[in-house]
């Protein structure tokens, strides 16, 4: 009889593990959030594991992964959260632009926006944007 | 044919399977998916040694697999510390 038992808990977690790798790469790229979602994923792949473990009869190695596998989903969650989640970390979206001042070419974004700002009206009469032309005659 | 026998192969089948979905989720663009894919790997693997070592009785196959799954967790951890950085 627990031989049934046994053999019940190794399918189910069997039947669980699959469909958590069906579900593990049939999730869409475009999916938002979706390393959370595959992150949840993962949580039933553990559950999975530990029912297969009470069915092998290891019981102590079930209580142990019962413990960690938690905290591991937390760090993968919360290191994803503070370093790449560009779609939720407020933090993330803003990019610092870091331009050396003496540089001769790369000027800060802010100080040309000030600058033509300044100078609007003398920018339309400014020789930096004056088009030259060349004429050519045609019999030389 | 022994029905906890056939539930053992089914139950190691399963988890190949499930290594290879988080070896092609560990190629996703993120880190944390590389993370994570790891994770899943060193778990499964762990499990099915367990399952394979009761088959044909290896030797020691309870203590290495307990050690994957508490190194796992420690390594897993650890670059998940080092990936999130500082508090600000």
């Amino acid at each position: 009889m627990i031989e049934y038992i046994k053999a019940a808990l190794l399918i189910i977690a069997a039947i669980l593990i699959i469909i958590s790798a069906v579900g593990l790469i049939s999730l869409s790229n475009t999916t938002k959030n979706k390393v959370y979602a595959r992150i949840h994923i993962v949580g039933l792949f553990d559950i999975a594991c530990i029912i297969a473990l009470i069915g092998l009869g290891q019981y102590l190695l079930a209580g142990v992964y019962f413990i960690l596998s938690p905290f591991t989903a937390h760090a993968i969650a919360n290191a994803y959260w503070k370093n790449e989640d560009r779609e939720n970390n407020v933090d993330l979206m803003t990019v610092e632009e870091e331009v050396d001042e003496n540089h001769p070419f790369i000027h800060p974004k802010e100080k040309m926006q000030a600058l033509e700002s300044e100078n609007s009206e003398k920018l339309k009469a400014d020789d930096r944007f004056s088009v030259t032309t060349i004429e050519i005659d045609e019999e030389e | 044919m022994d029905i906890l026998l056939i539930s053992e192969y089914i139950l190691v089948i399963a988890l190949i399977i499930m290594m290879l979905a988080a070896l092609r989720a560990s190629a996703y663009k993120s880190t944390s998916m590389g993370l994570l894919g790891s994770s899943v790997i060193v778990n499964a693997f762990a499990v099915a040694l367990l399952i394979v070592g009761s088959l044909y009785n290896l030797q020691f196959f309870r203590d290495i697999s307990l050690a994957l799954i508490f190194f796992g967790f420690v390594g897993t951890v650890a670059f998940a510390v080092v990936l999130g950085g500082d508090d600000k």
